[in-house]
């Protein structure tokens, strides 16, 4: 009996949640298998649970924003398939072969994270119908290497440490750096090589980085690695890793009087870095992909007023990346004429100049984006824009 | 021999049989999941080993996978496939021109997962209960970071991709050959092993570790034996599933992968073959099947607005209802055997 009442209890549960969410929906018209062949479905596999669910719920608004100011292309609909990967690899790969070869899709857009990414990049490659795929903000170099299916519309993270490691040394003015790198992360890991490469080259020392700190995703306590770092005689520090740690290095830096500028990447333009860091991301200074207040296109102005209206917020760079993955899927859709997936790789490989939200995107050999960076900085606990680096040409 | 021996090699025989007419008839993506059921069934029975029947709680089974996983990766990939990975700091050369054919790489994944386990397990295992669990979680944990900071071995945190499909030929109709014949094999080596006088011992030590010293049971020796057994085949399993997927990297043996498993064992009961080759199977699919639930689901006119999620939520509430009903899980330490279809069968004949 007490069994039976909790079942019942959770039968109520379940109901409760499938109706809160029921909608009036008109019954679909016409012939259903000659509408099939009206839509071009587009498929998006994010993290929508798990422990990377917010980026993933960030990216899904952008697309979902694209869709609703393009819901068409070449006279057909376009449909959304939305598939979560739990934030987990073995399911990235399930998403995307349920992609390809279950719904059948023309184009697949995602993820948050270089790891799904990556095991989705695999399955593309060993499908026997292969479908091109636009990344938004996935920036580890790996996942469009030696894969012709694979597009983004971000830049990677050479450029960014390349981008970073300039600024420190001419308008800071730094001669020696130290680096303390969140080495679980392949981002942070790409971006301080890179950076470290670069500075090297322009200061002509090869002992330009003084110091080099690790921690790992989680960790709380930076104080033994900012100690040494301020010993070390390093003129700046460059910190890149995910949001939560850094603030936090930002906070005990202050604490422990620790005066020199911080550098990061672009995982720092949230709300939460403020928030927990406080004074201390003061003058803090990080390369991002977009800043609402640095028109860079006119589809800016259209993503940011569309966006504003939606949400009433301001966008996260993801959201904006995201939003570009989908209007560039669109124009290349349109540049083929045609829902060919190879047809559309191909349009997708010559994209060439494209007004995005984010900046113009130009593709490269490799299928990345070569794009300018913004530099911004934390003034008066606010996210302001510095300036706009533009690719080497 | 006798009438049960028959049976069993006609199932087999029927089951391999079946095996090649799904691969004709099933679609890449049914495949797939079919392919991930057979690595799950291997994982599966290896943790079951070590937690069913010996009692021993670990929860050390993502390190040994990673261990697996890494190695085989490795041993399999190409000159320029590795060139191409550790772009950030190259590869050690000792690894760089190493590239032997699958079988082999992946019996050598085994091996170094059972030395991984046999060098964990020499100090942990003469611990207990929730000490046990602590410190195989800690080890596992360790065996992660150290693939983390290793980037000259393993490429750290960009992890690795680009690894060849399963098999010698490379063909996808080779993949499920390989994940479920090595499933078959587990089964068999675990059938065999549980019924042989070792088996009795790892029982006896799971009911009472006391009376079975007094009987004469070397402890330490056959909680060592089954702990390198499981980790031999977790090794395997996580080289399996490192190149099915294409891909792997520290992250992707995080504990959650332990949970996973150890979800799957408890699911199917704890010391019960036949449970964890069931569970193993239902849950792969059930996470499949009910993803469904994710998207706008129409009936009749109302369309149910897909929440993602979703999915998690019914499944959880899946496993509190078969915990209820079921509280020992699936089949408890029941075991699938012919006596007792036969005997059904003649009830039912006699009824």
């Amino acid at each position: 009996m007490r069994k039976l009442s909790l079942l019942l209890v959770f039968v109520i549960v379940i109901s409760i949640f499938a109706v809160g969410c029921v909608e009036k929906v008109e019954a679909p018209k016409g012939d259903s298998g000659a509408e099939k062949d009206e839509v071009i479905k587009i498929g998006v596999f994010q993290p929508l649970t798990g422990a990377n669910a917010a980026g993933g719920a960030l990216e899904k608004e952008g697309v979902e924003l694209a869709h609703e100011l393009y819901p068409e292309v070449l006279g057909k609909k376009v449909e959304l398939i939305f598939v979560d990967n739990k934030s987990d690899k073995i399911e990235s790969a399930n998403a995307a072969t349920r992609l390809i070869n279950k719904d059948k899709v023309s184009l697949i857009i995602g993820s948050w994270g270089s790891g799904f990414s990556i095991a989705a990049g695999e399955e593309i490659k060993k499908a026997e119908r292969k479908v091109p795929a636009i990344g938004a903000s996935c920036t580890n170099p790996l996942v469009t290497k030696g894969n012709d299916y694979y597009f983004r519309v971000c830049f990677i993270d050479p450029f960014q440490g390349n981008v970073m490691a300039n600024y420190a040394y001419n308008e800071v003015g730094a001669k020696k750096v130290a680096f303390i790198i969140e080495k679980t992360n392949d981002y942070a890991v790409g971006l301080a090589k890179f950076f470290e490469d670069t500075f090297k080259e322009l200061t002509g020392d090869d002992k330009a980085v003084v110091y080099e700190a690790f921690y790992n995703t989680g960790d709380q306590d930076f104080t033994a690695q900012l100690t040494s770092i301020k010993e070390s005689g390093a003129e700046a520090i460059f910190a890149p890793g995910n949001f939560t740690e850094s603030a936090l290095i930002m906070k005990q830096a202050k604490e422990l009087g620790i005066e020199l500028p911080i550098l990061g990447g672009d995982t720092w333009e949230t709300p939460e870095v403020i928030k927990i860091a406080g004074d201390a991301a003061e003058g803090v200074v990080f390369s991002t992909f977009f800043d609402a207040h640095a028109k860079l296109t006119d589809t800016t102005t259209e993503f940011l007023d569309a966006y504003k209206e939606k949400y009433d917020k301001e966008p996260a760079a993801v959201t904006a990346l995201a939003f570009d993955a989908y209007i560039l899927a669109l124009d290349a859709i349109e540049r083929a004429d045609s829902t060919d997936p190879t047809a559309i790789r191909d349009a997708i490989a010559a994209t060439k100049d494209f007004p995005g939200a984010a900046g113009v995107v130009t593709l490269d050999e490799n299928g990345d984006a070569v794009k300018s960076a913004v530099i911004k900085t934390v003034k008066d606990g606010k996210f302001t824009y510095l300036t706009t680096v533009d690719p080497a040409k | 021999m006798n009438k049960k021996n028959t049976l069993t090699l006609i199932s087999i025989i029927a089951f391999i049989v079946l095996l090649f007419i799904l691969n004709i008839n099933l679609g890449i993506y049914q495949m797939r999941i079919f392919n991930l059921c057979g690595i799950y069934v291997i994982l599966a029975l290896s943790l079951n080993l070590i937690n069913g029947f010996v009692g021993l709680f670990s929860l050390g089974h993502a390190g040994f996978m990673a261990v697996g996983a890494y190695t085989c990766a490795l041993l399999t990939m190409s000159r320029e496939m590795k060139e191409m990975n550790f772009f950030l700091e190259p590869i050690v050369p000792w690894l760089k021109n190493v590239q032997v054919p699958f079988p082999l790489a992946l019996i050598v994944a085994g091996i170094m997962a059972a030395i991984a386990g046999a060098l964990i397990g020499a100090p942990v295992l003469r611990l207990r209960d929730d000490y046990l669990a602590i410190a195989t979680l800690g080890f596992s944990e360790i065996i992660r970071v150290i693939f983390t900071n290793t980037q000259s071995i393993t490429n750290g945190a960009l992890g690795i991709k680009g690894l060849p499909s399963i098999g010698i030929t490379g063909k996808t109709w080779e993949v499920v050959i390989w994940t479920w014949g090595i499933a078959l094999l587990t089964i068999i080596v675990m059938v065999l092993l549980i019924n042989s006088s070792y088996g009795r011992a790892f029982k006896a030590i799971r009911e009472d570790e006391i009376a079975a010293e007094a009987m004469g049971i070397n402890l330490f020796k056959h909680k060592m034996m089954a702990f390198i057994i499981g980790s031999f085949f977790a090794g395997i399993g996580g080289a399996l599933l490192g190149h099915l997927i294409g891909t792997i990297d520290p992250r992707m043996f995080f504990i959650v992968l332990t949970f996973n498993i150890v979800l799957i064992v408890v699911l199917g009961g704890i010391g019960s073959i036949t449970g964890s080759v069931i569970s193993a199977v239902v849950v792969t699919i059930a996470m499949e099947v009910l993803r469904v639930l994710d998207g706008d689901i129409i009936i009749g006119g109302y369309m149910i607005k897909g929440i993602p999620g979703m999915r998690m939520v019914v499944f959880s509430v899946l496993l509190m209802m078969v915990i209820l009903f079921y509280q020992r899980g699936l089949m408890g330490t029941k075991e699938f055997s012919w006596d007792w279809i036969l005997n059904r069968k003649k009830k039912t004949v006699k009824s």
